[in-house]
């Protein structure tokens, strides 16, 4: 059984195993939940080591190994998050988009028909190192807002003794823990955007071709930019932070996939060919 | 045989407004007592109850009824006469809030407990109450923790706790303003301070209230024209003046949480009519709840609750058992009884394990052996009880064996041994033979 499959699966077994701890709050699930969580982050990290080996890069030469490392990033990211005793129900919002997006990407990520890619500078994988990070923060965010907006709500309704709201963190922590992925996120991506700045200069790239990626890119930095700021300004908290993060997420998923797809070599290893 | 009766006036039979006034003051119970007799009264804002054993119905009904100001035949139509496992499984229910206006309160455990502290002081309380009223935590306990109705704070206090925590992650470090010293609005807080909250500010009209009340909760007191400032301050507020307009406005709001950088407050209004203007909800991050709004979820809580109500009555009809096997072993013929029985066990749980070292005949004198030592040995208690058949003598005979401890157990086992329940008989019928 390859790495790929074995990840696959236990990717696939912590999400069925988190969504049944919904309803049924057993402490043995929530305890198996954690370590087959564990288990997928370790086999995800073994993967990445391969995916290493093949290429002797970060691998990052494609989309699809792009989202792989969002994802992957993601899940580290998550692993205090399960593991803590008022959070860990986050898992299971963030579990089964993890999985579905790894069931797309990796019969795409093409481990046996990977050719290696050198970009002979450390400018490329820096800038895009931060740029996925900053976008596997944003990842957090959105889950971590899309929590808010249902615990929200279910607070408003009075239905807060549900075996579902009794579980979910309370709505400061929430904030804190979205303010923190998007404050983060924001300056890995912002850092990610310079250094992209000075490694086209410097490879002399024209500005028509990488036009539409540095719109994009644009676009979801004023978004995040624009929910920092008006936290800090005038205090947006709880709601509209969430607001503001889960549509700079969707913004940036779909700019990702509209980019690659109209603009296949406006950006990334294309580049260079 | 001792028997506990009891009297409870309580809110399904007297309007709550009467009920208020009607209180069987411990003083006075004291003053009804005869030797050998106990009492215990317990007070509440929905009911008001006499306990005891040792004294006549009549006498007790007449005393309770000149304490109250009624006619001892109108005291009968709105009371609640018990008597024996009754009166025991009422004071459990009781307890329990199984008989509380708001079922499964939490509160009225509190309430049985302080007038148990009372009856203790004022020494109107002995051997059977103290087992009595342990007896009953012990159950209130048990249904707290073993049933799922007190999962289910239903009480408007609690439901204001609850819901703070949902807003509030660490609520042992927010701040939270009591406005008006009012009964409601004191047991939130109350129940905000039992949760580790400890900057508690009151505010109220007279300053002295709020200072009474801030002494009590550890907290400040500051008087109505500080509204503003305990306002911006505050990340829970809890409302229940008698205000006839609201206090705080939408505009007021709106201005505060600008200043508070729209940091999220927890506002319940418990206040008939409303001390905060229903729109207040609308201003960002303010998350308020009215009377109404609170009600609507204690009605949903109910149904969750009533589930529970044959789990709790288990428990209580388990308790109550075990209670009345204590009270009716509470003398001297019933201890002899349960000490032969204990002697019983002992003998045959030797012989069980030697049963497979010996032979029919070893076993035989074994067992007579062990039964002529056991008597002597038990003979010296028993002689004792039958010339001093004290309670307190009684009770501390039983302490020293433990005979109400593992009764359940001790009781199967022997049920299930044929061989031990002949000699169990052998034994009753040895004593019953006795002078």
């Amino acid at each position: 059984m390859s790495i790929i499959t074995i990840t696959s699966l236990l990717y696939i077994c912590t999400s069925v195993v988190f969504i049944i701890i919904l309803p049924l709050r057993k402490t043995l699930l929530l305890g198996a939940a954690r370590v087959l969580f564990l288990a997928s982050v370790v086999s995800h990290g073994i993967l990445m080591g391969k995916l290493f080996l093949v290429l002797h890069e970060i691998p990052l030469s494609s989309v699809p190994q792009a989202i792989n490392m969002m994802i992957f990033i993601s899940s580290v990211v998550f692993i205090p998050i399960v593991l803590s005793r008022k959070t860990y129900l986050l898992g299971v919002f963030f579990l089964p988009f993890a999985s579905f997006a790894l069931m797309w990407v990796f019969p795409n990520i093409g481990l046996s028909s990977l050719t290696p890619f050198r970009p002979h500078t450390y400018w490329y994988p820096l800038h895009t190192m931060c740029v996925i990070i900053g976008e596997a923060m944003f990842v957090v965010a959105a889950v971590t807002s899309l929590v808010y907006l249902v615990h929200e709500s279910i607070i408003k309704k009075g239905d807060f003794h549900s075996s579902v709201s009794s579980s979910l963190p309370a709505l400061t922590l929430l904030d804190r823990i979205l303010y923190m992925s998007v404050l983060i996120g924001f300056v890995a991506i912002t850092s990610g955007m310079i250094i992209g700045t000075l490694w086209a200069q410097s490879k002399g790239l024209a500005l028509p071709k990488i036009m539409p990626k540095i719109v994009a890119g644009g676009i979801v930095w004023v978004i995040f930019a624009v929910c920092l700021h008006q936290r800090f300004a005038i205090g947006w908290r709880g709601r509209r932070t969430a607001i503001a993060a889960l549509i700079g997420f969707i913004v940036m998923m779909v700019l990702l996939f509209l980019i690659n797809m109209l603009f296949p070599h406006a950006h990334g290893p294309g580049l260079l060919l | 045989m001792i028997r506990i009766q009891c009297i409870s006036i309580d809110y399904r039979h007297v309007p709550i407004d009467i009920l208020e006034k009607v209180r069987i003051s411990p003083n006075a119970v004291v003053s009804m007592l005869t030797p050998g007799s106990e009492a215990y009264a317990l007070n509440t804002c929905n009911r008001a109850e006499i306990y005891w054993t040792g004294m006549e119905k009549q006498g007790v009904f007449n005393k309770v009824s000149g304490l109250i100001g009624v006619t001892p035949g109108y005291l009968d139509r709105i009371s609640l006469y018990l008597r024996g496992e009754e009166s025991v499984r009422h004071l459990f229910r009781v307890a329990s809030g199984l008989e509380s206006m708001v079922l499964g309160e939490p509160q009225i455990l509190g309430q049985v407990k302080e007038a148990y502290r009372v009856a203790l002081d004022e020494h109107m309380v002995s051997i059977v109450f103290n087992k009595l009223l342990h007896r009953t935590f012990r159950t209130a306990k048990r249904i707290r923790t073993e049933t799922a109705i007190g999962r289910f704070p239903v009480s408007v206090a609690s439901e204001a706790v609850e819901l703070a925590c949902h807003v509030f992650d660490e609520i042992q470090n927010s701040k939270v303003l009591v406005i008006g010293a009012g009964e409601m609005a004191t047991i939130a807080a109350r129940r905000l301070r039992d949760r580790g909250v400890s900057r508690i500010t009151i505010l109220n009209r007279t300053i002295d209230r709020a200072k009474d009340l801030a002494e009590e909760l550890d907290g400040v007191a500051l008087g109505f024209n500080e509204l503003h400032d305990a306002l911006k301050a505050s990340d829970i507020l809890i409302t229940s003046t008698g205000s006839s307009k609201p206090i705080i406005t939408r505009e007021m709001m709106a201005e505060i949480m600008k200043k508070r950088h729209y940091s999220p407050v927890v506002m319940i209004d418990i206040a008939l009519p409303r001390d905060i203007e229903p729109d207040v909800r609308k201003v960002y991050n303010c998350y308020l709840y009215d009377l109404d709004s609170l009600k609507e979820v204690v009605a949903r809580n109910f149904a969750e609750r009533e589930k529970e109500i044959a789990r709790a009555e288990e428990i209580i009809e388990y308790e109550v058992g075990v209670f009345s096997r204590w009270l009716k072993g509470l003398n001297a013929h019933g201890t002899i009884k349960d000490l032969y029985s204990l002697m019983e066990y002992y003998i045959y749980e030797q012989l069980e394990e030697k049963t497979s070292l010996i032979g029919e005949k070893e076993k035989a004198i074994l067992e007579d052996a062990l039964r002529s030592m056991a008597k002597r040995i038990f003979n010296r208690p028993v002689s004792f009880i039958k010339k001093n058949p004290k309670l307190d003598y009684i009770e501390h005979t039983r302490r020293i064996f433990r005979l109400d401890e593992d009764y359940q157990d001790r009781h199967k086992r022997q049920q299930t041994s044929a061989g031990a329940s002949r000699d169990s008989n052998k034994s009753n019928e040895e004593y019953k033979g006795r002078p």
